[in-house]
């Protein structure tokens, strides 16, 4: 077998990156709370303390450093960046104040935005863009509703067709339909799943 | 009489009515009025729509908040979930001109606004502040002695603390002096704290590694010799009560472990009918814990 | 008539690289009053000096104006130079034209004119400068050290073996600090009671040092030189003059209670001394658990005592001490890990803390030296020790506590040393070995086994049977999430500031660093003077440290005091506010503003004056400004000179 050299050039690495993901969430979280990022001494605390790292190949405290060195497309390209739950635990617990979670979703939003959305997660959004819910009633709740003695839909975008098509809307003026791939038309995600 | 804005979600009302219903008449008995949202939506959830694209979850959850907040009360959510999405669209609408005049211009087409004056509270925070710990306590006509309870707290209801403000997010008491207060024990087990998997679109993508997740604790509480786990969210309570069965399928492993929402626990105490509690509609039947509790009357 | 001459530094390039030197010259030396005015390379240098001191003589200059540095740097170089060649020394101005011109702007036009007028203010005012003299204010030739550790006993014997009295005040019940808590001390492993012990007595021989244990100091009030201290000398429950330190009272009390000196690992009496080397060794009734004191019943102590020391009566005393300057060296306080929900203490049996472990580990500690469980009282077999708790921790102390990396392999290597079986695992996230022979001490742990494990500690969880804590924790070197099921976890808790330091700090009027503990007049230059002239800070109050920096600390300490008490008189600097006692009127509004309680209100035959202190006056001008008829002038800062300044830079517009 030929002998190949496995080394990282950082003068490869794209050293824009990192401005561009605080450019990404700037808006929402505030520029500190991205650039925390930096601040991270590799300690493993978070890695230490995440419940997904503790069964997957998910590692918070990898995803920090190549963010912060600009492995772009390891980091958005990586199925391990969606093993994360959002449960905080290490954003508690980082002796930085490195705000884990929220670095975890901004590059998440990064990824959507490469086309990196799996299409379980394009499913999920599609019900909200049908029917307002995540989680939408079924024939079987609404007869348990009844039983309960409530109403048999609740008093959501269920029971108001004008709130469902504010939902609708507001979706498609944050440009949501076209992240998700949502074809109006059809009501159906574009492309086959 | 005490009113709230009922958010609502979509889990509670669309898979776990039972939590709805007990959670509405057990508030009535304490003089307190759930009002409806009418069209609210999904909050969004926040692990999940935030991380597809931030403004839309952003908007989705100012809109919910704003239509809330025009019966003129405070906004009361079931779920950790939902209770995650508005807290954080509160917070950081509240703390940014700039981002709440953006929403706001996309919701105006809408015909809303949000205004950022109502406090979004959680079901658990209306139970131990507003009742309070002494009165549920005086109120039990069932006891519930004898019943090891495993509390399980979820994750978006305590973290980020420094956001949330809810005390220690390690240690937390709140559930467990509930618990107490029913005259069951709620009994410590291992990694209590831990997140039960359902969260950050893991269960949608990964299912086996969100019941890998589940399976690790519904162990660890058996293993504490628990009876059921008191949970206070419905996302948690989805994966505690239907993981179970996801579990079975794909692992071969039968816990029976019941799941009770903490107001469903309060019911048992008042006397509820299992009926009403909507226990049977759920995956995991209640009955081994049932038993215990009339057992423990006799 | 009068003479001034100009003197415009190049600092280099550091101010002719942004403003134009020459030009500038020739600008000023046209300026009214100025006779000459000259540039030249380095102002502060002996050529530069020499050249002003020549002119003064040569040309009859009257009054000087050196265009260059912030005046914090040379003004005193260049006083001096007046003064060697007959100038009044006041008869100086500096304009700061680096600092606050080339330094802070890059317009080449723009900066040369701000000089410009930076030189025409300093003109405006030097013409009107009075000649003034330093005031002289007798020193009392004492040192008061407050705190009683390491660094107050080096302190105090420096000074007093340089032959100058100290009074040393140590709010325990003896003097030795938290050193004497320690078993053995890093990097050599000798016995922290073996070489602290010997200085503990010479304290107690020196015939200069007054000592006052279980003692506080209530209340100082003075300046520099000429201090007054309150100091409660808290009862003991006996008489100290007739205590032999026999020891027979802590031997027959009934009563236990846990010793906070153990740092509740081990039990003392109601009556104790803190260990068996205290100095003075005599005890203390603790009020809150004796029996006789809290029932009425008991009295035990008194039957036994042979000289009939005790009096459960005997109540505190006050005693004033007057001193010329004072050193503080209160020391620090563990940090408590109760707070770090994610580890446990207090609630998991077998995590305890690194002083824990020091009393465990001390020969004259609970259990003579054999480190054991508290759950069971077994040897623990396998030990982790978790650093950086409470340390470079944003949720707790954001600094590193610069000791618990040491002391965690010295307490490592030394159980290794007496149960070589035992498997010792250090979690870090950087190991900071920077002292003298630090390196060297951890590559020691390394030869003997001990594994170092890279990665902050993310939980610990107690498996319920044994006791035994579970450390969970990346290993950051194998990328792995690792589980560790031990006997024993010590917590490297670091230093942090006294609880009760604000008292201290309010007493003095110190100032504070972001970290809490005691700040420094200069993070480089001035380590151990304070702003509060007269007072300087020894050992951890200032932040946290080892012994070795600590001592040295505290001969610097030393050393400072002893610059303001080894004379006799001190110079003050004139430069204080006066009151013109013709036209005040007692209304005391300058008292309120004056920060440094250098006012008085005076009561003469028929009406009040303000009298201003001129050893504490700092020349602030704030009750210059309070006062609402103008009688207090601050010396060279007057009403007229100000506008003076103002004219010349706006050309008469005001
Ligand atoms: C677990 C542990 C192990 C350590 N091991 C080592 C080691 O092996 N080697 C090493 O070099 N360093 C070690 N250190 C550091 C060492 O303990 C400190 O450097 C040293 O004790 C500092 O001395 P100090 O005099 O500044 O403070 P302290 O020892 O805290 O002394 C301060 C004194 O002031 C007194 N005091 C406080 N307030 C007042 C007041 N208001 N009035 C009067 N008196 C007051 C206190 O009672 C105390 O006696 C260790 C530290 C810890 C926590
Ligand atoms: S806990 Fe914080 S500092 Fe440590 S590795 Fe994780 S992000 Fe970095
Ligand atoms: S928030 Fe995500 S990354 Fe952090 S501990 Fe939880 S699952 Fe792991």
């Amino acid at each position: 077998m030929p002998i190949t050299r496995n080394i990282i050039r950082i003068n490869d690495l794209n050293s824009g990156f990192i401005d561009e993901f605080v450019e990404s969430g700037r808006k929402i979280f505030g520029e500190d709370v991205l650039r925390s990022v930096e601040l991270c001494i590799q300690c493993g605390c978070c890695t230490g303390s995440c419940p997904s790292g503790r069964r997957t190949a998910f590692r918070t405290r990898k995803i920090f450093r190549e963010t912060s060195l600009g492995f772009k497309d390891s980091v958005l390209g990586s199925d391990d960046l969606w093993l994360c739950t959002t449960c905080y635990t290490c954003y508690e617990r980082c002796p930085r104040g490195v705000k884990t979670t929220d670095i975890i979703r901004v590059l998440r939003n990064m990824a959507v935005r490469e086309g990196y959305m799996a299409d379980a997660h394009r499913m999920t959004a599609s019900y909200v863009f049908k029917t307002g819910h995540g989680v939408p009633a079924n024939e079987e709740v609404q007869k348990q509703r009844v039983e309960l003695g409530l109403n048999r839909l609740p008093p959501t975008t269920h029971s108001f067709p004008e709130a469902l098509r504010s939902v609708q809307e507001v979706l498609r003026l944050t440009g949501f339909d076209e992240i998700v791939g949502f074809n109006w038309e059809t009501m159906e995600l574009r492309g086959r799943i | 009489m005490k009113e709230y804005a009922t958010f609502l979600g979509c889990i509670i009302p669309n898979r776990y009515p039972g939590i709805e219903a007990t959670s509405t008449s057990i508030l009535k008995y304490f003089d307190i009025e759930l009002l409806p949202i009418n069209g609210a939506s999904c909050c969004p959830a926040p692990g999940v729509f935030s991380c597809f694209h931030l403004e839309s979850w952003l908007a989705i959850a100012a809109r919910n908040i704003a239509i809330g907040e025009e019966t003129g009360q405070d906004i009361v959510t079931m779920c950790n979930g939902c209770y995650g999405s508005l807290a954080e669209a509160n917070h950081l609408l509240n703390g940014n001109k700039e981002l709440k005049d953006k929403i706001n211009e996309i919701l105006s087409k809408v015909g809303c606004e949000f205004k950022g004056n109502s406090k979004i509270k959680h079901m658990i925070e209306v139970f131990s502040e507003d009742i309070g710990v002494k009165k549920i306590q005086e109120s039990m006509k069932n006891t519930l002695d004898g019943i090891k309870v495993c509390t399980h707290y979820g994750c978006h209801f305590l973290k980020p603390s420094e956001i949330k403000k809810h005390g220690s997010s390690e240690r937390p008491r709140f559930l467990d002096d509930i618990v107490r207060a029913t005259g069951a024990e709620s009994i410590d087990y291992k990694d209590k704290t831990m997140c039960c998997g359902f969260g950050g679109g893991v269960r949608a993508k990964d299912i086996d590694v969100t019941l890998d997740f589940t399976r690790e604790k519904l162990k660890n509480i058996i293993l504490a010799g628990g009876d059921c786990i008191v949970d206070q969210c419905a996302s948690c309570h989805l994966e505690f009560d239907r993981g179970q069965a996801e579990i079975k399928k794909i692992y071969g492993e039968e816990f029976r472990l019941p799941v009770l929402y903490f107001t469903q626990l309060i019911g048992l105490g008042l006397g509820m009918e299992q009926k009403k509690l909507g226990l049977e509609f759920q995956n995991i039947p209640a009955q081994s814990l049932l038993d215990k509790i009339n057992g423990g009357r006799k | 008539m009068t003479n001034i001459g100009v003197y415009i530094c190049h600092c280099g390039t550091n101010i002719a690289g942004v403003v134009d030197v020459e030009g500038l010259t020739q600008k000023v030396a046209k300026l009214k009053d100025v006779s000459l005015a000259k540039d030249y390379k380095y102002m502060c240098s002996e050529p530069g000096q020499d050249l002003i001191r020549e002119d003064i003589k040569n040309r009859n200059l009257d009054r000087v104006v050196v265009a260059a540095c912030s005046p914090r740097m040379h003004e005193n170089t260049y006083k001096k130079v007046l003064a060697s060649a007959g100038l009044n020394p006041f008869l100086l101005e500096i304009a700061n034209i680096r600092e606050q011109a080339s330094w802070v702007h890059l317009d080449k036009e723009k900066t040369t004119d701000k000089a410009l007028d930076l030189i025409k203010m300093a003109v405006a005012k030097v013409r009107m400068d009075e000649p003034l003299t330093s005031l002289s204010a007798n020193v009392i030739q004492r040192v008061l050290v407050i705190g009683a550790g390491i660094a107050g006993i080096q302190t105090s014997l420096d000074i007093a073996n340089i032959g100058f009295d100290v009074v040393l005040v140590e709010k325990e019940q003896s003097i030795g600090g938290r050193m004497s808590q320690l078993g053995k001390t890093f990097p050599t492993l000798d016995c922290s009671a073996c070489i602290l012990t010997p200085k503990m007595v010479e304290v107690s021989l020196n015939p200069r040092i007054k000592l006052f244990t279980y003692s506080e100091v209530e209340e100082i009030s003075g300046f520099i030189g000429n201090f007054k201290a309150k100091i409660r000398k808290k009862s003991r429950g006996l008489d100290e003059s007739l205590c032999t330190g026999c020891g027979l009272c802590q031997e027959k009390c009934p009563t236990k209670v846990p010793s906070e000196y153990d740092e509740k690992m081990g039990k003392r009496k109601a009556i104790y001394t803190l260990f068996p080397q205290a100095v003075p060794n005599i005890p203390v009734i603790d009020r809150a658990s004796c029996l006789y004191i809290t029932k009425g019943k008991c009295g035990v102590c008194k039957k036994v005592c042979p000289a009939g020391a005790i009096d459960y009566e005997r109540t505190d005393e006050f005693i004033e001490e007057e001193i010329g300057a004072v050193v503080v060296a209160t020391g620090f306080d563990p940090f408590d890990p109760v707070s770090k929900e994610e580890y446990g203490f207090g609630i998991y049996r077998n995590v305890i803390t690194g002083l824990q472990l020091e009393r465990l580990l001390h020969a004259a500690g609970p259990t003579k030296g054999e480190v054991v469980r508290p759950s069971d009282g077994a040897i623990p077999k396998r030990i982790a020790f978790v650093q950086c708790v409470g340390s470079r921790d944003e949720h707790a102390n954001k600094y590193c506590s610069r000791v618990c990396c040491m002391y965690a392999i010295k307490n490592a290597l030394l159980i290794k040393e007496h149960h070589p079986e035992s498997e010792i695992f250090i979690y870090y996230i950087d190991i900071r070995a920077f002292g003298k022979g630090y390196e060297e001490f951890y590559k020691r742990a390394q030869e003997n086994g001990i594994k170092f494990m890279r990665g902050r500690v993310a939980e610990i969880f107690e498996e319920q049977k044994s006791r035994n804590p579970v450390i969970r924790a990346d290993d950051t070197l194998l990328g792995m999430v690792t589980e560790n099921e031990l006997d024993m976890v010590v917590l490297s808790v670091g230093m942090i500031p006294r609880s009760d330091s604000s008292k201290i700090q309010k007493m003095l009027g110190l100032a504070a660093s972001p970290d809490g503990f005691f700040m420094e007049a200069h993070a480089k230059l001035r380590p151990v003077d304070t702003l509060v002239d007269g007072v300087f800070l020894a050992g951890t109050a200032q932040g946290p440290k080892d012994i070795p920096d600590t001592v040295a600390q505290a001969k610097g300490a030393a050393s400072g005091a002893l610059e303001v008490i080894s004379h006799k008189t001190l110079q003050l600097s004139p430069l204080i506010s006066e009151v013109d006692e013709r036209l005040c009127r007692g209304c005391g509004d300058c008292k309120d503003v004056c920060e440094y309680g250098a006012i008085e209100i005076v009561t003469l035959d028929t009406h009040k004056v303000a009298r201003i202190n001129p050893a504490i006056c700092k020349g602030c001008g704030a009750c210059a400004v309070a006062c609402c008829n103008g009688s207090i002038k601050l010396r060279n800062y007057t009403d007229s000179i100000t506008f003076a300044m103002l004219d010349a830079t706006l050309g008469g517009a005001v």
